[in-house]
């Protein structure tokens, strides 16, 4: 793929844009919590595009539209059943715990209403987490470009890193939740041609569907039993594996999306963000897994498109790019380049905010030093984007020389995230439960994770203790490893809570449901405002599209 | 504090432009299997885009 002279100027406008805003939003910076947490001042639509935009990373996008082409239309799972009802029960349920308490963190939350060892086994293992997510994804985003356009994997790692570092150093968490809108409006205006122009050369849905298997156009049809979809997993694993525990445990408690919605200028804002993101959220599926689906319909037209072959089958990480290459001309080409860069960015900016405030005000100020001035927090802050880019540039080198690290390195974070949202949803529906009992289920959650993949095996991998069951598929696996770890981080949860002291209700007022009155929705709010309303619109709409596409 | 509307409007106003002028001044360059110009409709939509996000920013500002 070469590019235009039109097409640099479409990126250097875009680099333009996103510094300028940074620069612009720099002058807002005065205190930690401006750096930190904005404020609490953001208007709704920004917090809830920037919400879902800080979860569009460029793997999701590259790996969203290889999936389609995979698995076919049954890839919406993982937001119309791995998304939608996730963000209605944070938004109705938790948000008013989470922006009620006043807590600048999700680990903050952990240590108001458990303790400091459960909010410090959070805070490390989460700020770890996203120098290596923002690694993965930045090392992701250097290979396709040297492979597609041939530039160097050092200057696009550095440039792209750069940039992220600048705006989000000088603007903080308002600046990159600023450009994430841009990027969030520049990844659907940039691919929304794409799936029209792929769709409608396949023959539009009906010709699409009419040359492929019928399980690429279906997404419930099949799912009665592993081996009747490519995916390999049937209705149970599907939705207790990725519809509750994983999908669940990623938007009610990671801090990167619950940051946005902390952001926001009121409770009603707050409680609003995911559940006005769920919409947007649900029609993503038509810019980037569509188009995948669209490219195998093209290769059984034998049009002139086909996807580079790899092992026994394709390369299907180069669905997007080949497409891209296929029906965008010189200048367009250069918009949809720029979008995949807005998607990288908006994923990797989203890390670094997170990383920024877990690292200064739950490892840094609860652990290192404590009662300093805030001026002081504000300089960590700013310190800790530069350190966080450098150790995601370090991350992204390492995952170059050591594939199979990062390999690993994925699968321990799955094992850590998987039990958080049991801790969670004991925490706060459950007033008995304790600090012993969150932190004593997080481990034994964790620990029931990796017994579960050294005990099983699927397409190679897992079973490193002994093989006691095969998944048809890594997915099945990862998703009965969730289910595992959720089910014992639970159970353990309530056991050692029965065992141990509770906290009087007094100290759990804003933190538990049933000790904490629900705030009223603001008198200024419209009946379309108040986020039950808005929860049954999202789920009938999305309840909609599982039966249209079923 | 100033309305994010502005510069997302003024960037995609910018960018239908160029999109638009490609369009029209190469009119032939097409991509491999699409026969339409890409880049003039979809320089015209982020144009009127990038305008409703202007008018809606200067009308409140």
């Amino acid at each position: 793929m070469r590019l235009a002279t039109v097409d640099y100027l479409i990126i250097a406008l875009y680099f333009a844009f996103v510094l300028g805003i940074g620069w612009l939003i720099r002058k807002r910076v005065a205190t930690s919590e401006d750096f930190l947490t904005s404020g609490r001042s953001v208007p709704l639509w920004i917090t809830s595009l920037a919400f879902i935009a800080a979860n569009m990373g460029a793997q999701e996008m590259i790996g969203m539209c290889a999936s389609g082409a995979k698995y076919g239309i049954m890839t919406a799972h993982f937001y119309w059943i791995g998304a939608i009802p996730a963000m209605i029960f944070v938004g109705v349920f938790m948000m008013p715990f989470y922006y009620g308490s006043r807590a600048r963190s999700v680990p903050e939350y952990l240590r108001l209403r458990f303790d400091e060892k459960t909010r410090t086994f959070n805070a490390v293992t989460f700020a770890a987490m996203t120098v290596f997510s923002s690694g993965i994804s930045m090392y992701a985003l250097g290979l396709l470009f040297q492979l597609v356009l041939g530039w160097s994997f050092t200057a696009s790692v550095l440039l792209s890193a750069g940039i992220v570092l600048a705006y989000t150093y000088l603007g903080g968490l308002t600046s990159a939740m600023y450009n994430e809108v841009l990027q969030f409006f520049l990844i659907v205006l940039g691919f929304t041609p794409l799936a029209i122009l792929a769709v409608h050369r396949a023959g539009g849905w009906e010709g699409l569907a009419s040359r492929l298997p019928a399980v690429m156009t279906h997404s419930w049809s099949y799912m009665y039993s592993p081996s009747a979809n490519p995916m390999g997993v049937e209705v149970f694993g599907l939705v207790m594996g990725l519809g509750f525990v994983l999908s669940f445990g990623y938007w009610c408690t990671d801090f990167l999306v619950v940051q946005r919605a902390l952001a926001a200028n009121s409770m009603t804002a707050a409680r609003n963000t995911p559940l006005v993101a769920a919409f947007p959220k649900m029609l993503i599926p038509f810019i980037v897994i569509v188009p995948g689906i669209a490219a195998m319909a093209l290769m059984q037209m034998g049009v002139g498109y086909s996807l580079p072959p790899k092992g026994s089958g394709y390369n299907y990480d180069l669905t997007l790019t080949t497409l891209m290459a296929s029906f965008y001309p010189s200048g367009l080409l250069g918009v949809g380049l720029t979008a995949l860069m807005a998607s990288f960015m908006s994923g990797m900016a989203g890390n670094i905010t997170a990383l920024n405030t877990v690292w200064t005000y739950d490892i840094y100020q609860g652990h290192i030093r404590k009662g300093a001035p805030d001026r002081h927090y504000l300089l960590v802050g700013r310190l800790t984007t530069i350190v966080g880019t450098g150790l995601s540039i370090g991350a992204a080198y390492l995952a170059q020389l050591y594939n199979n690290i990062m390999d690993l390195l994925q699968l321990v974070f799955g094992f850590v995230n998987a039990p958080l949202f049991a801790t969670f949803l004991l925490g706060m529906f459950w007033s008995r439960a304790t600090g012993h009992g969150a932190f004593s289920g997080l481990l034994a959650g964790t620990g029931a994770a990796a017994l579960t993949h050294g005990l099983t095996l699927a397409e190679g991998k897992g079973a490193w203790l002994a093989c006691l069951h095969e998944f048809p598929s890594t997915m099945a696996q990862n998703f009965w490893i969730a289910i595992v770890a959720w089910t014992t981080c639970f159970l353990t949860t309530i056991v050692v809570s029965l065992l141990s002291r509770p906290r009087p209700a007094s100290e759990l007022v804003n933190l538990v449901y049933g000790i904490t009155r629900l705030p009223p929705p603001e008198p200024y709010a419209r009946w379309y405002q108040r986020p039950g309303v808005l929860a049954v619109i999202v789920g009938a709409a999305c309840l909609l599209l599982n039966i249209w596409f079923g | 504090m100033w309305d994010l509307r502005l510069p997302s409007g003024l960037f995609f106003t910018l960018l239908g432009l160029i999109l638009c002028l490609t369009g029209l001044l190469a009119p032939g360059q097409r991509a491999p299997l699409t026969e339409a110009n890409v880049n003039l409709y979809a320089g015209a939509g982020m144009l009127l885009f990038g305008g409703v996000m202007l008018w809606l920013g200067l009308k409140r500002s």
